[in-house]
């Protein structure tokens, strides 16, 4: 190894600044999540709370159905999670082991559809959600979410790296497509699977644009829209409670995180997404 | 095995959420035959969000007839137009909506209302002269539109008043009543960078027009002529003029964002600020200096002309069942009891005239709070909000805007500036 | 290779597509319903002037792309769109490409955490992220503004400057998305054979020569992937900070091209303009796309 001692230390360096810059913000909305509000705009830097307080979790408790809008995140995120990753690996099997007619023209559509600016959907998607009575309800916010093609794309990635004996000795001893997906490729392209869909969960857990359109009373209410309520250019934003609907919000995704960073991270590295 | 396990579980603890959710959201839609309508306002909870659950909550306790649901929309009075847009192309409308001032025109071109007074004729004929009773007219007025409809009732009404820090005025020497005058709001500005270091000045640079047409107005300059543009006026480019000195040759004034604003007046960074009354409770509650709110200053031997700020309510339900279910919780939003908790809870000055002096209504409150006062007294001196008329008229609204960032920035002066676009709107007015 | 396409003919050999087709079904319905559509619908609208509720529309033609076109805004905007993706492709592409191959072959102490505290941030939301830097990065009051204050440097005025604008907002945006691409990079570096890169250390070989030729070649699958994904995040991610800290201010100079055609279809109300705006950025970017499916990917390396 080459590598001197002098240039380990200044990529250290740097990387300590990137962390600080990564995870202050984090911290100090923890931190003032617990200062009340005068506090907040008087003493900015001091992050850990001298009289630190629940009180802005109250204020938050007492105005919102914090648990029910939790749970309501929670039903999208995992629904429409679950949802995409079926149709995703479905339609990844199907363009990895089948030829078929119009296939490049069909997988170049759906990619394509990445590059589709929300704007062009919003409006018709919430004619449609109104026309079949979906206002007002998670399913609403849910159903336009059941596919996905970065998932179809990721998890395609992943398909062509199997290599194609596995399966032909399987059709030889007459598995059936659904054997072949549940017992060879599952298993195989599991990593990928799992880390697409922790960046699913994430993405709808956070989801905030389309929510707003189609939700309308605070008990179908999803998180990133809770904090909303807290911010209004006229009245003032009460910084420290919307930092307390922050830190709900970042809590779930925080702790599935720390608590399973190993293997979160151990999936995206073995997850063959090439 | 032990991974399906898991999966399954995760799956089974899903639908069962989902089966709660459905549940209590059948729940809360049972509603033993009243008529239910929604209402859709603006106010977060910093803003009277607290208020407004309050009161639907103790009027849906009292009627036996009528079920208020409220919908919060955020980002203002934009916000909501944005949601009734996509409401109404979906052929739905909600019963009562809060409109903002700037949006009344548009409102009342696209889309379907019936005026308060139509419904109260048709349903309610003994209180056929409540609105005259309880409403100045010069009140009622905000109300109407370019073709003189009376739209709906003014219901949250705000001014812009002078928000001063005291204790940075007594130590730059200067009068701790603050200016009376925006030339003095210049000179006073200019004394504090000196001696203090800090800033002047903050004035409001929110995504509308309001503080600027209270400037540009009370220095004689108006915004609308008969449906026309009329800004640029010698009077106007004094006033804009004014403005841009301090923030970009004096360099005594802030230039930025609101929320920043506000939150460099609160810590002490800013020694004055002009923004709405609807900020007091925020910079009261959380300022540690010696705060005040004091009149709009007014230019040299003219009268102030401040725009009513806030908001309307106007009746879009379209069956009369609950066109009649809206007047029923309108009544009750503009009882003097609802009124006075209205006004303690957001800051908002009373619409109607009766409240302020009354026993059961912000008397006792009005003598607790002084900030209140200057935005009260000043009310007098209201007028409509200019809001552009045709099709056209937000894009007039935004051109607006527009010419304020190339001001503030100083890249045109306001002479050319306001000229052009001037210019730029009646040909768009056309 | 020759296995797969064997296992292929195996494949289509027996039922064949019809299987192909069916498992390609829901996920064509749910585009068909929630994309294709509302795509052809928007293109219907970019030919009519309508506000969105006035029950008539007006067929005009290719008016509405005439003036969006002759718009000197749509160009200015065109403009921060580019130098968007510019910065979001050098913090979000270049930089973590670099820092995966430090930390995977440089470094030998801290790794995982490193790894860790730069992926945590890609776990919040954006909205989140918006709302605390505008407060933290408040120019006068804010805490990053007071430590600059003690060692005498002034934080430019940036919400209300050009330029500054975007640089800010592209960071915001990077707070968010630099942990998921670095760590996609980092999982594509880890993968390529240590014997390869060891062997060139042993070479004496400079680290740099390493990187250029050992690293990136093997690692440009992902590598083109990330650089994809990048300009999609630039596009589309950057729309909240934007519509949270600065509604495309001042005077135009942050929106892009989503948050104008937002901002014409919900502020102003110009249906016309913005399906206009939409479906011309649809077409600037699957033009893009186009050109990377037909000369980048053939220099792509994969595994297999």
């Amino acid at each position: 190894m080459r590598i001197s001692r002098h240039a380990e230390t200044i990529w250290h360096f740097i990387f300590m600044v990137t962390v600080l810059v990564m995870v202050f913000p984090i911290i100090y909305a923890f931190g003032m999540s617990f200062k009340p509000l005068e506090d907040a705009y008087n003493n900015v830097l001091n992050i850990l709370p001298i009289n630190a307080s629940l009180e802005n979790y109250r204020t938050l408790f007492a105005s919102l159905p914090v648990l029910k809008i939790t749970m309501n995140t929670f039903v999208v995120a995992s629904v429409a999670t679950v949802f995409k990753l079926v149709t995703s690996f479905l339609a990844a099997y199907a363009f990895v082991y089948f030829k078929f007619k119009g296939k490049e023209v069909i997988y170049f559509l759906l990619i394509g559809t990445i590059f589709i600016p929300f704007t062009v959907t919003m409006i018709p998607n919430y004619l449609i959600i109104s026309e079949i009575g979906m206002l007002d309800s998670v399913w609403g916010v849910i159903l336009p979410q059941l596919a996905d093609a970065v998932g179809i794309f990721l998890i395609h990635q992943a398909m062509k790296n199997i290599p194609g004996s596995l399966i032909e000795v399987a059709r030889l001893d007459n598995m059936g497509h659904g054997r072949i997906m549940k017992d060879i490729v599952l298993p195989l392209v599991r990593p990928a699977v799992t880390s697409v869909g922790i960046w699913f969960f994430i993405g709808t857990w956070n989801e905030f644009v389309w929510p707003v359109l189609v939700l309308k009373t605070t008990e179908n209410y999803t998180l990133p829209l809770a904090l909303q309520m807290f911010i209004s250019s006229e009245g003032g934003t009460n910084f420290t409670v919307a930092m307390a609907v922050s830190v709900i919000t970042m809590i779930i995704p925080l702790i599935l995180y720390l608590s399973f960073q190993k293997y979160i991270i151990g999936t995206f590295t073995s997850s063959g997404i090439k | 095995m032990k991974r399906w396990l898991l999966a399954t579980l995760c799956i089974g603890f899903t639908i069962f959420l989902a089966a709660c959710n459905n549940e209590a959201s059948s729940e809360s839609s049972g509603n033993d035959g009243k008529t239910v309508i929604e209402y859709w306002h603006v106010n977060a909870e910093t803003q009277g969000g607290q208020t407004v659950t309050q009161l639907v909550d103790d009027f849906n306790k009292q009627s036996d007839t009528v079920e208020v649901v409220a919908k919060y929309n955020p980002d203002m009075y934009k916000g909501l137009m944005q949601n009734m847009q996509a409401e109404a192309a979906a052929g739905n409308s909600p019963a009562v909506v809060q409109i903002g001032w700037a949006f009344l025109n548009y409102f009342s071109e696209n889309f379907e209302y019936v005026s308060p007074q139509t419904v109260i004729d048709k349903h309610f004929p003994e209180e056929k002269t409540f609105l005259k009773d309880h409403f100045l007219p010069n009140v009622m007025d905000l109300a109407k539109n370019a073709k003189g409809d009376q739209v709906g009732i003014p219901y949250s009404l705000s001014s812009p008043v002078l928000y001063i820090n005291r204790d940075m005025l007594k130590e730059a020497g200067l009068d701790e009543n603050g200016p009376q005058t925006w030339e003095e709001v210049k000179s006073f500005s200019k004394e504090i960078k000196e001696r203090t270091g800090k800033y002047g000045f903050y004035f409001q640079e929110p995504a509308d027009n309001w503080a600027t047409q209270a400037l540009l107005e009370s220095n004689g300059a108006s915004f609308l002529t008969d449906g026309k543009a009329t800004f640029a006026s010698d009077e106007g480019i004094e006033a804009y003029q004014l403005l841009t000195d301090m923030i970009v040759k004096d360099k005594t004034a802030l230039h930025i964002g609101w929320d920043q604003g506000v939150q460099s007046f609160i810590d002490g960074s800013v020694a004055m600020a002009y923004t709405t009354i609807a900020q007091r409770s925020n910079i009261q509650d959380n300022a540690q200096f010696d705060v005040a709110a004091v009149r709009s200053p007014i230019w040299e031997g003219k009268d102030a002309k401040l725009p009513a700020g806030g908001a309307m309510l106007a009746i879009t339900a379209q069956e009369e069942e609950k066109q009649k279910a809206a007047w029923e919780f309108m009544s009750y939003l503009y009882s003097v009891e609802a009124m006075a908790e209205w006004t303690k809870g957001t800051g908002y000055v009373p619409p109607r005239h009766d409240v302020a002096d009354a026993e059961n209504g912000l008397k006792e409150y009005l003598k607790e709070n002084e900030m209140m006062t200057a935005a009260i007294e000043q009310m007098d001196g209201v007028v409509p909000w200019a809001s552009f008329p045709g099709d056209a008229g937000l894009q007039a609204e935004q051109l607006l805007l527009d010419l304020r960032d190339q001001l503030l920035k100083g890249s045109v002066s306001p002479k050319e500036g306001l000229e052009a676009t001037e210019d730029e709107v009646n040909e768009l007015l056309q | 290779m020759s296995s797969l396409t064997a296992a292929r003919r195996m494949l289509q050999i027996n039922r064949e597509n019809a299987i192909g087709y069916l498992l390609l079904v829901p996920s064509i319905i749910i585009f068909a319903v929630f994309t294709f559509w509302p795509i052809i619908y928007t293109v219907y609208l970019s030919f009519f002037d309508w506000n969105m509720i006035s029950p008539t529309k007006e067929y005009v033609g290719l008016k509405n792309y005439i003036e969006v076109l002759s718009d000197p805004k749509t160009y200015r905007i065109l403009g921060n769109t580019f130098l968007y993706i510019a910065l979001l492709l050098v913090i979000n592409c270049a930089i973590p490409y670099i820092f995966a191959f430090v930390i995977d072959i440089v470094l030998k102490k801290y790794k995982n955490f490193y790894k860790s505290a730069l992926f945590l941030p890609a776990f919040i939301s954006l909205v989140v992220g918006s709302i605390l830097f505008t407060w933290m990065l408040n120019p006068v009051s804010g805490p990053l503004a007071i430590v600059f204050g003690w060692i005498g440097l002034e934080i430019p005025n940036w919400s209300k400057a050009e330029g500054w604008i975007i640089v800010v907002l592209s960071l915001i945006t990077s707070w968010k998305i630099f942990g998921y691409n670095f760590i996609l990079l980092y999982a594509s570096i880890n993968g390529i054979s240590r014997e390869i890169i060891e062997a060139a250390k042993l070479d004496n070989i400079p680290l740099w020569r390493i990187f250029i030729q050992i690293i990136l070649p093997m690692s440009s699958a992902t590598g083109i992937y990330v650089f994809i994904i990048t300009i999609v995040q630039s596009l589309q991610y950057v729309f909240t900070p934007v519509k949270v800290v600065s509604q495309g201010g001042p005077d135009y100079a942050s929106s892009n091209l989503i948050y104008h055609a937002y901002h014409e279809a919900f502020v102003v109300y110009r249906t016309g303009h913005s399906a206009t705006l939409s479906i011309i950025t649809m077409a600037l970017f699957l033009l893009l796309l186009f050109l990377e499916f037909k000369f980048v990917e053939r220099g792509v390396y994969y595994e297999n």
